[in-house]
């Protein structure tokens, strides 16, 4: 572990610590702005301080030894994972996603799982020698993701689940999987989403509430307006309406405010932000996010090794992709599922795990010169 | 980058992955510019709509006053519950039901229905479902706010009518406009909704567009479930303007009590002022309470008592003032008179005709009641002699008398100021039925027609306006009861979006009277005949009241053959008037259904308005016409 020393503070990364921190009390502000009556952003603020802890911890700490326990946390998320089944786990909203520890307290696992998933696809990954990805090691690759995923389809939470398919695309796409089959993957996926979206509605395994979310996207004024299209619409009226720079004046008249908006301070924070900000605010934090990214993706070119750089690459894509899916379901050209956005989204456990996720990528940057 | 040398494009792959989400970034940010900078405004205004609403605040309806400014209709403030459709239209109703007929005491078949008429408005409106609210009512509903949040009480206008029975038919009655009137052009046009309070008979109907106000509204904001979070501006309802009829409240009572006293009960009374048709009274009875048909609409026992003046066989809904039509029997023979001295079948220096105590057609006797000898007009008249007026009415011929409808307007409506008058029937109306079915038009109905019966059904306002005219020399006025409407102010500042204009009073319109042309010593003997009725010895003789000459005519109008013309198939018994004779100040006519003898029975009804009408008429100043203040 490098000290706390004058050395280890020159070499810490204090780009990517200053972004994440602005974004989160950003988001701290929009979260206010959402829902002014509750207490969300005071929690917030204490969530980002244990967060931002938890980020020195892990900065400061080498992650060639955190990769090397990764089998250690690996098991240790699958028996989060498995609480959160057993009577241990809470219900809310109709999913099985929280489990209440003692001391602990209340938590969402799927969250925090993603990290030893990532050091151990890392440690894996990061080990071998080949040029070319084989199929044996994209299955093993493949084993050690399904474990995880397995256990979150049986809260079951889709839309965290996911969340964990850029870390594994990443892993191939880093480790050389032929591009050809890169391809292959697109297209299938092209042909395979309708297909099966079809396939499912006429046998009746896609729920109607499930085909109301993709129709929503759709057409949202055809589908009941006050069912599930309703969220859509609302929160695409909430970010149309703040216009270039924001409402001006009166917040009591806000979408979340008068409860238009659906889930203000967490899925549609995005849209509170839109409102509140208009399009100068809502431009500026997508910049935030790409000046973030970059950074991350200029360390892991910097990398000492290929584990440091896979696991920085699939924090990368993971986030890239959590944005990407919040935000565009807010702006209602993607289904609404539970993602939330990153260093945003009102909620201990995503603050918690993401700030963690950085403070590898920063770990790793720490360590570009020790070979 | 000496480690990644064996995978030859990994620093690519990284940079693939670096563009992908930059492009993604971008494509969110594209979408941003779509939806805040093109559609910005579109949004706004989609947010705006949603979380404002307009609650109406009702207006006051203008209230109703007698010529002296005494009141007949007003309003008052009562406490409604009111539904607004927000949301209600994709829930189901059924529940519902179960829960405010239950909470508000309610018919749950009565929710439904009101539910129903709530589902065709349109969105965010709102409909009375409790009127009347209790306090218990009231603390349901606030208690009830968070399950319930549609539901809330208003303080709104209702219309009272402090005289109940009196005057109703004239008055008639507001209530909410129906499903039927909804879908007619002409009040789609003026935007009506399901919901609002219109006019429904009698004044209320006929000057419905100046008794009723603006609404107001109060523009709130709500959230997503309705509930009023807070108010932005209200803009105040303009109340409707107030109406002073021509209403002489003392004169009406008067009427009122005299169809009371009656021997049936059922009958007419007006009182005209034959110089400009301003109706004095108008008492129709058997009457109903129009409070009934304001208050009871919506609760189970007033819609049976609604039901029960539909079904009653006396007809209480009916004015019979405009809507009963009877044979007018004797009463007939004044505008028949001016008919035959018009047409020149009968002159001054001639007018003798023979009574014969009746006269024969074909070989069946109809006879005269009494042998007059070869009476001149006056006397004819003075003793209602029949036999006269069958030879007369053959001299003019069917013709002739269609003529005379045609004088004397029979063949139209009045044009009184009130929905609904029917028109007279006259040999006018029938002639082309009965020459179609009898090949010609008999003489027998000829000699019917003259003295008023068979092919001839008036209402009373048709037959009082007519000898009114004759009272005054040829002048037929219109009736009416508007007297003035009173002008109302301004809401807001001119310029602002919410100016209600001011509403300027006015007066009725008096069109040119009819005029009946005929040489001033015709009319002299035509009103010697009138005037002898009661003051030479006539028909009516024993309503004479010295100084203040009545002239006037009785009848005795047939309901069925001699011989079944008792109970409840007695004669009409009518007396039509004006007085002074020769100046008139005010014209009269009763009707009293099925009570036999004009003289008897309609006559002293009119003798009791004359008096009436002196008694405040001597000794008292000129009728200030002043509207006491609201």
């Amino acid at each position: 572990m490098v000290a706390l020393t004058e050395r280890g503070l020159r070499d810490f990364d204090w780009q990517t610590a200053v972004l994440a921190i602005l974004i989160s009390f950003f988001g701290v502000w929009q979260i206010h702005n959402a829902v002014p009556s509750e207490n969300y952003w005071s929690k917030q603020i204490f969530g980002i301080v244990v967060a931002f802890i938890a980020f020195v911890v892990v900065a400061f700490t080498d992650y060639r030894r955190l990769i090397d326990a990764a089998p250690i946390f690996y098991a240790f998320g699958l028996l989060l994972l498995f609480l959160v089944l057993t009577p241990l786990g809470v219900e809310i909203n109709g999913q099985k996603a929280w489990v209440r520890l003692p001391l602990v307290g209340q938590f969402q696992p799927s969250e925090f799982v993603k990290i030893p998933t990532v050091l151990m696809l890392a440690k894996y990954f990061g080990a071998r020698k080949s040029a070319v990805l084989t199929l044996r090691e994209a299955l093993i690759g493949g084993a050690i993701f399904a474990g995880p995923l397995a256990l979150i389809m049986l809260e079951p939470d889709a839309g965290q689940a996911i969340t964990y398919f850029p870390i594994l695309a990443a892993m191939f796409f880093l480790s050389g999987i032929k591009i050809r089959y890169v391809i292959i993957g697109t297209v299938l996926a092209a042909v395979m989403v309708p297909t099966a979206y079809i396939v499912g509605v006429k046998t009746g395994k896609i729920k109607r509430y499930q085909q109301e979310r993709i129709l929503a996207i759709i057409d949202p004024d055809k589908v009941d307006p006050r069912g599930y299209g309703y969220h859509t619409i609302q929160s695409v009226i909430t970010v149309g309406k703040g216009g270039i720079s924001g409402i001006k004046g009166d917040p009591e008249t806000s979408q979340s405010v008068l409860k238009f908006l659906p889930e203000p301070q967490t899925d549609f924070i995005f849209a509170v932000t839109a409102e509140n900000t208009g399009f100068i605010g809502c431009v500026s934090l997508l910049l935030a996010y790409a000046l973030l990214l970059s950074r991350m993706i200029a360390s892991a070119r910097q990398a000492s090794d290929r584990a440091g750089m896979l696991v920085i690459m699939s924090v990368v894509c993971g986030l890239a992709f959590q944005i990407f899916m919040n935000v565009g379901m807010a702006l209602g050209f993607l289904p609404v599922i539970g993602v939330p956005l990153p260093l945003m989204s009102a909620g201990l456990s995503a603050i918690l795990s993401t700030f963690i996720a950085i403070g590898f990528v920063v770990s790793v940057r720490m360590r570009r010169f020790v070979n | 980058m000496k480690i990644y040398d064996h995978i030859q494009n990994l620093s690519a792959r990284v940079g693939a992955i670096q563009v992908i989400a930059f492009v993604l970034l971008a494509l969110l940010g594209a979408r941003l510019y779509y939806l805040q900078i093109v559609n910005g405004e579109y949004y706004s205004d989609r947010a705006e709509n949603q979380r404002i609403r307009l609650i109406p605040i009702p207006a006051p309806r203008g209230a109703i006053f007698d010529r002296k400014g005494r009141i007949l209709v007003d309003s008052r403030p009562i406490y409604n519950v009111v539904i607004s459709n927000d949301g209600l239209k994709h829930a189901a109703g059924a529940d519902k039901v179960v829960d405010y007929s239950s909470g508000l005491r309610l018919e749950p078949q009565f929710v439904t229905e009101r539910l129903s008429v709530l589902k065709k408005q349109n969105e965010f409106e709102s409909l009375v479902l409790k009127e009347n609210a209790t306090i218990e009512d009231i603390a349901w509903v606030e208690a009830h706010s968070l399950e319930f949040p549609e539901l809330r009480v208003e303080l709104q206008p209702q219309r009272h009518y402090p005289l109940g029975t009196t005057l109703a038919h004239v008055l008639g009655y507001v209530g909410e406009i129906s499903p039927k009137q909804l879908e007619s052009e002409v009040y789609k046009e003026k935007g009506f909704r399901p919901g609002d309070i219109i006019g429904k008979g009698g004044l209320e109907q006929y000057y419905d567009e100046y008794l009723r106000g603006r609404p107001g509204y109060k523009k709130v904001i709500v959230d997503s479930r309705g509930r009023v979070q807070s108010e932005l501006e209200t803009v105040p309802p303009q109340s409707g303007q107030d109406l002073v009829t021509t209403i002489d409240l003392d004169l009406q009572m008067t009427a009122e009590d005299q169809l009371a006293k009656s021997v049936t009960k059922r009958g007419v009374v007006v009182a005209m002022d034959p110089n400009n048709g301003e109706i004095l009274a108008m008492a129709s009875a058997p009457s109903f309470d129009p409070n009934i048909f304001v208050k009871g609409a919506s609760t189970p026992e007033g819609r049976k008592q609604i039901a029960e003046y539909w079904k009653d066989e006396t007809r209480p809904l009916l004015n019979r003032a405009i809507q009963g039509r009877y044979p007018p029997g004797s009463t007939w023979k004044i505008p028949e008179s001016v008919g035959a001295l018009q047409e020149g079948a009968i002159t001054v220096a001639h007018s003798n005709m023979l009574c014969g105590g009746g006269i024969t057609i074909g070989n069946k006797l109809t006879r005269c009641m009494g042998n007059h000898g070869s009476p001149p007009l006056d006397t004819a008249i003075t003793r209602s002699c029949d036999g006269y007026y069958y030879r007369l009415g053959l001299k003019m011929g069917i013709e002739g008398i269609i003529k005379m409808v045609e004088t004397f307007g029979f063949d139209k409506r009045s044009g009184i100021d009130l929905p609904n008058e029917k028109v007279p029937q006259t040999p006018k109306t029938w002639m082309k039925y009965v020459v179609k079915h009898e090949g010609k038009w008999s003489d027998i109905r000829t000699v019917y027609a003259s003295i008023g019966q068979d092919t001839v059904v008036v209402t009373p306002i048709s037959m009082l306006r007519a000898v009114s005219s004759v009272g005054m020399r040829g002048k037929e006025y219109i009736p009416h009861f508007l007297k003035e409407f009173k002008p109302i102010a301004a809401v807001g500042e001119e310029g602002d979006p919410n100016y209600i204009p001011a509403r300027e009073g006015f007066t009725f319109q008096h069109p040119e009277p009819n005029i009946i042309e005929l040489q001033p010593a015709q009319w002299d003997l035509v009103l010697k005949g009138m005037w002898g009725v009661v003051n030479a010895g006539g028909t009516a003789g024993s309503i004479r009241i010295p100084g203040f000459d009545i002239a006037g005519k009785t009848g005795t109008a047939q309901v069925a053959e001699v011989g079944k013309d008792t109970g409840k198939n007695k004669d009409h018994s009518w007396f039509v008037s004006f007085a002074p004779a020769y100046k008139p100040e005010m014209s009269v006519i009763a009707l009293i259904e099925n009570s036999g003898f004009g003289a008897a029975n309609a006559a002293p009804a009119v003798k009791a308005m004359y008096e009436s009408y002196l008694s405040r008429r001597d000794g008292q100043q000129p009728a200030t016409q002043e509207v006491a203040a609201r």
